[in-house]
């Protein structure tokens, strides 16, 4: 198993690169928008061709990563917002009825499969990017919370906090600058895995439709929209599949890459690892 | 016994729970609408007609508990209220959609077993070998790719380049069992990820199993090495993956509204999506409570059957 982790986190760093790069930069080489061409055309001057309503790819291109990235980003940042706190309080509270009051309601939204969750609130109020951000962030909190729980409760049944209360700390500071900082790192692991299934869940919205304008320049909807054209214009299609699958794929490796570095590789236990991470991934859909 | 008793009982009353959450969630959607959900779901077209028709057809005059009291009744019966498109009862919706979504889904199910089992038995067997490392990094590279962009991808190649399958399922109806070249890719899509899933995890598995002290134990004696693979590791391998199994099996049901919609079948999904874009609150409605449900009687099921296996898990960790 030696040098397989090292390999595919090269993998995985290389593969994410081209549309991380492009997705964060693109926009800044993107230029102006040129005169309008005719509907799926290829060559004259367009590198790739002409969209469906006749814009130039190239440009939509490096247009279309930002929102992707950026939406993702968020989502597991906000996620976590809400999260944090509450695993921490549940953890750490002594009172039984509150853990039970703010878990139990999470154990039930679990059972409910997220792109779901989001189909459901789009019918109600058509959400924008900020607006899709927002939901994707609410269907990772159940879980999010559910990780920070377990391993702060972990954290919490140590002597050291036993002996921080004895002394008489604060809870704050027994909260956040002791179990709170214990927490990170397992956070850090779960927050890679998060991010991929936000990255999927993100793509997969957008392509349906769900918090973009109908022609947004957005790798996702690109490929919905332009494979009408499929037949006569296919670059319209396959370059920005091509940059969602490098970006998804790359950031999975990436996040296993370094959960094995972290973990040893094969060890006894290697199949709960898997399921554990997995599972987190398998809730995101 | 009891412990096992008691354990069914109670996740029994969690899987109700659910159920009922699911339904007050759902009906709790329209009530969480900004002012005047008539005037909020007329949006683009703000007509006085229009709006005074949805909400007739809504029941808006009446007090929320008394119109939730009688959707939920209707709910067992079949009774999922009226579009607010086409006025037609949302179960006609759901019973001219249902055979190609269930179609695909078993379609799917069927090879997932043998071939994420195989593959993952396949990988453990040559561990560290190019094979595993092979097997290993598609697997998980493929496992986080979402669904619409390897389609498109494979419909590029297959029906576009090589011309070998039609790209989508367009013209042909719900009659797709007389199409089966039509339900190549779909099916194919719906694999990709499950089988990734359920191939690491019996890799895993297996691996783990055969570094256990009873597989040591057992080739001590002599057993010939076939054996102690597959009569003695593979079952403890799949056990943990059997919980999996039927995990992957719910967010097959969004899977499909995926797939539909990119490959043009008229199921579940395609309705879902209609609806989503006509802002049809009831079919909407209607139909996360029926996905709602089957995800939950499926989780409680796999629940159920993985509690049954769990002391086996036990010897394999």
């Amino acid at each position: 198993m030696r040098g397989l982790p090292s390999a595919r986190f090269a993998l995985g760093a290389a593969l994410v690169c081209v549309p991380l790069v492009i997705a964060l930069a693109g926009p800044l080489f993107a230029g102006e928008p040129g005169p309008r061409a005719a509907s799926f055309t290829a060559g004259g001057g367009h590198w790739l061709g002409t969209d469906f309503v006749g814009r130039d790819v190239v440009r939509q291109v490096l247009l279309g990563g930002r929102s992707v990235v950026l939406v993702a980003l968020s989502a597991t940042a906000l996620a976590y917002l809400v999260a944090v706190p509450l695993g921490l309080v549940c953890a750490l509270t002594r009172r039984h009825w509150l853990e039970e009051v703010l878990m139990r309601p999470l154990d039930v939204l679990l059972a409910v499969p997220s792109l779901l969750m989001i189909l459901l609130a789009a019918a109600a109020f058509p959400p924008g990017a900020t607006g899709l951000a927002l939901l994707v962030a609410l269907v990772n909190i159940p879980d999010a919370a559910r990780v920070v729980r377990a391993s702060a409760a972990e954290a919490a049944s140590r002597p050291a906090v036993e002996a921080l209360r004895m002394q008489g700390e604060s809870w704050w500071r027994t909260a956040v600058g002791h179990v709170g900082r214990s927490v990170a790192r397992p956070l850090c692991a779960d927050a890679g895995v998060r991010l991929t299934g936000a990255l999927y869940l993100v793509a997969t919205a957008a392509f349906l439709g769900i918090g973009v304008a109908p022609d947004a320049a957005d790798w996702a909807v690109m490929v919905d929209r332009n494979r009408t054209g499929l037949f006569v214009q296919p670059w319209a299609v396959v370059v920005p599949a091509l940059l969602v699958v490098a970006l998804t794929t790359g950031c999975n490796l990436l996040v296993d890459a370094a959960l094995g570095a972290r973990r040893g590789t094969s060890r006894p236990g290697a199949a709960r690892d898997v399921l554990a991470s997995d599972q987190v991934k398998e809730r995101r859909l | 016994m009891s412990g096992l008793g008691s354990w069914v009982a109670r996740r029994l009353l969690l899987g109700c729970v659910q159920t009922v959450a699911v339904v007050l969630l759902v009906f709790g959607l329209t009530e969480a609408l900004p002012g005047d959900a008539a005037v909020a779901l007329a949006g683009d077209q703000p007509d006085p007609a229009r709006i005074a028709a949805l909400r007739e057809a809504m029941e808006l005059d009446r007090p929320a508990h008394e119109r939730f009291a009688d959707w939920a009744a209707g709910l067992p019966r079949g009774d999922l209220g009226h579009s607010l498109a086409s006025g037609r009862p949302v179960s006609s919706y759901l019973s001219g959609a249902f055979g190609p979504s269930l179609l695909l889904a078993a379609l799917t199910v069927v090879p997932l077993v043998p071939l994420g089992v195989g593959l993952g038995v396949l990988a453990a067997r040559f561990e560290d070998r190019w094979v595993d490392r092979l097997v290993s990094a598609v697997t998980l590279g493929v496992y986080a790719v979402p669904e619409f962009a390897l389609g498109v991808l494979l419909v590029t190649v297959f029906a576009l380049r090589l011309d070998w399958l039609p790209p989508t399922a367009v013209g042909y109806g719900t009659d797709l069992l007389g199409h089966p070249a039509a339900l190549v890719l779909p099916v194919l899509v719906l694999l990709a990820r499950p089988v990734c899933s359920l191939s690491r995890l019996v890799r895993a598995g297996m691996i783990d199993a055969l570094a256990s002290p009873y597989v040591a134990q057992a080739r001590r004696y002599g057993i010939p090495d076939a054996r102690v693979r597959y009569a003695h590791a593979l079952p403890n391998a799949v056990a943990p993956a059997a919980q999996q199994l039927a995990r992957t099996v719910d967010w097959l049901l969004c899977g499909v509204i995926v797939v539909e919609a990119l490959f043009v079948i008229p199921g579940l999904g395609t309705v879902l999506m209609d609806a989503v874009a006509e802002r049809d609150v009831p079919v909407v409605q209607g139909l996360a409570v029926v996905f709602g449900v089957v995800t939950v009687v499926l989780n409680l099921g796999a629940d159920l059957v993985a509690h049954r296996f769990a002391p086996r898990t036990e010897v394999a960790a």
